[in-house]
């Protein structure tokens, strides 16, 4: 049996890289230009031929209109690229499997096999739509599995991998790539990598470094060039890219001539390029963006406890920070080691390459053979920081040898002789040589002693760094039909991961009528509040796809799934009338109208202003920073904005994700300003839930609810609306956990039920459901009495209001 | 918050003590998931105060997360310690009757 081969690619904004892990070795695959990054362009001349990388994109000035670059920004939308030469359009998936097709080649080429699987690397905030779209093009590129994985783990990895003899710590990893930013807080221990906190900047990268000097070299030309008139776009490509060149040259030099060949036409004038750069401008221009991605980092070590100075060191990731200035004020600033040996451009593709391993996600193509031997089912970590890790087994079919061993290929190790179980099961363990690849040989005997020949006779596992499974970014949920939110997963919860829910509909769904649809809306967000969540995707079940009709208060299990990369799958199950409705809606990123967010842009500011006036009014000084903040990330959008009117679709999308970042932040502190109200609504639920816990909670309950209480008076004092919301909820559920367990709960819940008995939807059956419940008490039945409450409470109609802002949700 | 039930504190669905190091952790959850994968019979329940539960590879992925995080590992410990010791599927027989009451408590059987 052959080594198995691990692939890892950084399907990147600006440029992609693959690699490849072989067990022991991490190497990174060179294109056939010799280069260790693709450029990731793509150009379609009129013959319709493809060209991709370094090639294409040596036309993005010349032939700007048939090469298209930066189109991972457009991943999910769907905008369709226009390549006029070959009178052909194309999505952004399917030019983004252009670029996975030419990274598979060149495996192919440089390694001679085949390859079918790997792990691609997304960024950490992508909404479920891109890598939805990001999957499309690893099938359209051919490849038939492949698992996603966040960028910051996939660096964390790399870096942590390499990390021999610096044992353990807690480092950061800061990730400046082309269009974003992120920093991750790590922490490594017996073998194990943790990250304890990330934050980041979604539209802060190299692109920006890459505008600001476009700008200032723009403005010192004699007819100045403008982002909003669409007629300036080509002279505006041809200065970038040459800014672009000028950055990359004074990483090593103090000064750069930046000169183009043909003059730039502006307003019908052709305007000479010839001007000169320098190291201390450049700088000096890119300066406050470095700052930014160190106030990020200093959020960031302050939430997490720790001071600048407390790191082991820092590993640089991404293109920007080969810049020498970006190297020193990290290094000062955070007062911390940048980690020498490390290649910030192909780091991510490496630990991908490392999370396949992992995985177990062997990258060749399988070849199809017939087993020779009894077959067994094997199940084992493909890497483990474990030196002793267990392997478990089965064989397939009847009359199973009765003894397995495994025996280490180097011939210094074997394990005891495990039973194999009358159902073929067994289970063992092997030792680890550190730091290798180990290939064990798996020896079975029958009762008799005779060697029986086994498939696959032997199994590899790697010792090295491992990481947990990714956790998920933001808490998954169903919006319910009273406007709250019925949390499925939440954040952090490891993938891949699944849980299941009983709802009820709360109203018909007539067989037939197509107008007749329940729908269950799956949101994405941190708020007990559904309206406060994004939408991501919904689950219909129309009226003309149901067999039989399903009445108001029937039973619905919905299923929710999220694999390793995020991608999410949804079923319900009917079981009234036996149905599995299983296809989501998955959104599409909406198209970004200039003028749709111009008019986004006017209300937004339009709320700030009563934000503001507001947090004066209640003396709320954070909340008033946090405006602050807002105001100027609405002037970057604005600049944004000006670009989409000026034909950049790529700016457009960047400017919505903004907008709709900036109305998140704007709702937690629309919260805040009903601060005075959450302050009470706190007190009561403490009193609250310290009497009920303290009279009917166990002692576990207790100590918990003084943990809670510890978090809530934290939060008071921080004016921290969101966080305290989050613990009274927890404070909540504690106390009616303790209070549920009495009998006086169930006949409160039931006077309370039965006095609005006259508004339930099925009214012979709840006037039923009370006789039921009065005899219930009588007797003291209170399990009898849950029963009734329940269903009393699935016949009580929801406010319209809410329903509306749920998303329509059909399901409580 | 899934510490909140008592019947999904991580150390009772791994089903180790709350003692267990970082590595020992992850090794019995490394065979858990293993076993559930190919249908091992005996790895398919835990045990827990309120009595036997289906045991998921979900909720062994979720318990041995819980566990990595030091805030989150200290909370399921205060849990698991003070919660009453496992219940069986079927009621225990009821305690013979001794003419000497202290001696099962002797025996550390018992408060």
């Amino acid at each position: 049996m052959e080594t198995p081969l691990y692939v890892g690619i950084d399907l990147g904004t600006t440029n992609s890289a693959a690699a490849v892990f072989d067990g022991e070795r991490v190497s990174v695959i060179r294109n056939a230009q010799g280069a260790t990054v693709t450029p990731s362009v793509v150009r379609l001349d009129k013959q319709g031929r493809v060209t991709v990388g370094t090639r294409a994109r040596r036309f993005v000035e010349q032939d700007p209109a048939n090469t298209a670059a930066e189109f991972k920004r457009l991943m999910g939308t769907e905008k369709a690229i226009e390549f006029p030469a070959a009178g052909v359009t194309r999505k952004p998936e399917e030019l983004s499997a252009e670029v996975l097709k030419a990274l598979r080649q060149d495996i192919t080429d440089q390694l001679g096999v085949s390859i079918e699987r790997a792990v691609i690397s997304v960024p950490a905030l992508f909404e479920l739509p891109q890598s939805s779209a990001t999957s499309e093009a690893a099938r359209l590129a051919g490849f038939a599995r492949v698992e996603l994985l966040q960028e910051p783990i996939a660096s964390a990895l790399a870096a942590g991998w390499r990390a021999d003899g610096d044992g353990a710590g807690t480092w950061l990893v800061f990730d400046l790539g082309g269009g974003t930013f992120d920093a991750s807080l790590l922490e490594t221990r017996d073998g194990l990598l943790r990250v304890v906190g990330h934050d980041g900047d979604n539209f802060l990268g190299g692109r920006d470094f890459d505008w600001t000097i476009t700008e200032h070299l723009a403005s010192r030309l004699s007819v100045v060039p403008r982002r909003n008139n669409p007629d300036h776009s080509s002279a505006l490509r041809a200065l970038r890219l040459a800014a672009e060149d000028a950055k990359i040259e004074l990483s090593r030099g103090d000064k750069a001539q930046v000169t183009l060949a043909q003059p730039l036409s502006i307003d019908g004038q052709d305007v000479d390029v010839d001007l000169e750069l320098t190291r201390a401008m450049v700088e000096s221009l890119c300066a406050p963006l470095v700052d930014r991605a160190l106030d990020v980092c200093m959020r960031l070590l302050t939430a997490n406890g720790l001071a600048p100075g407390r790191m082991g060191k820092i590993v640089l990731v991404g293109g920007p920070t080969v810049m020498p200035m970006v190297r020193q004020r990290v290094a000062a600033r955070l007062e911390a080691p940048i980690a020498e040996g490390h290649d910030p451009m192909t780091l991510v593709a490496q630990g991908a390459a490392l999370y396949a391993a992992t995985a177990g996600l062997d990258g060749r193509a399988q070849s199809v053979s017939v087993p020779a031997g009894r077959q067994v089912w094997l199940q084992y970590p493909a890497v483990s920081s474990d030196l002793t890790p267990h392997v478990v087994g089965k064989f397939v079919g009847d009359n199973p040898p009765a003894k397995v061993k495994l025996v280490r290929n180097d011939g210094a190790w074997s394990s005891t002789e495990a039973t194999v179980g009358p159902d073929g099961t067994f289970l063992t363990s092997v030792t680890l040589l550190p730091r290798r690849a180990c290939t064990f040989s798996i020896e079975a005997r029958a009762a008799g002693g005779e060697v029986v020949a086994v498939t696959p006779p032997q199994l590899t596992i790697v010792q090295g760094l491992t990481i947990g499974d990714p956790p998920l970014s933001r808490t998954l949920g169903v919006a319910l039909a009273n406007g709250h939110v019925q949390v499925y997963l939440e954040r952090g919860a490891p993938l891949p991961a699944r849980r299941t829910f009983t709802h009820h509909t709360v109203e018909t769904v007539a067989k037939g009528s197509s107008e007749s649809i329940l729908r269950i809306p799956i949101v994405q967000g941190e708020m007990s509040q559904a309206d406060l969540c994004r939408l991501v995707g919904t689950l219909d079940i129309g009226g003309d796809k149901i067999k039989d009709t399903v009445p108001t208060g029937s039973a619905i299990e919905v299923t929710i799934e999220l694999d390793r990369g995020g991608r999410l799958a949804a079923r319900a199950l009917i079981p009234a009338i036996g149905q599995m409705f299983e296809h989501v809606a998955h959104l599409l990123v909406p198209d970004a109208a200039p003028e749709a967010l111009d008019a986004a842009l006017r209300d937004l500011r339009r709320q700030l202003m009563d934000l503001r006036g507001d947090a004066f009014r209640h003396g709320l000084g954070h909340v008033i920073e946090k405006l602050d903040r807002l105001e100027a990330r609405m002037s970057e959008a604005e600049r944004d904005i000006d670009a989409a009117h000026g034909g950049d679709a790529d700016a457009a999308q960047r400017a919505r994700r903004a907008l709709l970042d900036i109305d998140g932040t704007m709702a937690d502190a629309d919260l805040a300003k009903k601060w005075p109200e959450l302050d009470n609504e706190a007190r009561r639920v403490a009193i609250s839930a310290s009497s009920t816990v303290g009279m009917h909670g166990t002692d576990a309950e207790r100590s918990l609810l003084q943990e809670v209480l510890a978090s809530m008076e934290k939060a008071r004092k921080d004016k921290d609306a969101a966080e305290l919301e989050r613990q009274m909820r927890l404070a909540s559920r504690l106390s009616g956990a303790a209070f549920n367990r009495t009998s006086e709960a169930w006949e409160l819940y039931f006077e309370d039920a039965a006095s609005e008995v006259s508004r339930c939807t099925d009214l012979p059956k709840a006037n039923k459901l009370v006789s039921e419940g009065k005899a219930a008490m009588d007797r003291g039945d209170t399990a009898e009495l849950r029963r009734v409450v329940k269903g009393l409470w699935q016949l009580l109609p929801e406010d319209s209001e809410a329903r509306k802002k749920a998303y329509d949700s059909g399901v409580r | 918050m899934h510490e909140l039930k008592l019947e999904d504190n991580p150390f009772f669905v791994l089903g180790i003590a709350t003692e267990a190091s970082r590595i020992e952790i992850e090794r019995e959850a490394q065979k858990l998931l293993g076993m559930l994968e190919l249908g091992f019979v005996d790895s398919q329940t835990y045990q827990t105060p309120l009595g036997p539960r289906p045991r998921t590879a979900e909720l062994v992925r979720a318990a041995v997360a819980a566990l990595r995080d030091p805030y989150r590992r200290l909370v399921a410990e205060l849990w698991a310690r003070h919660a009453p010791p496992p219940r069986a599927a079927e009621p225990p027989p009821p305690a013979p009757s001794t003419g000497r009451p202290g001696l099962r408590r002797r025996l550390g059987w018992g408060r």
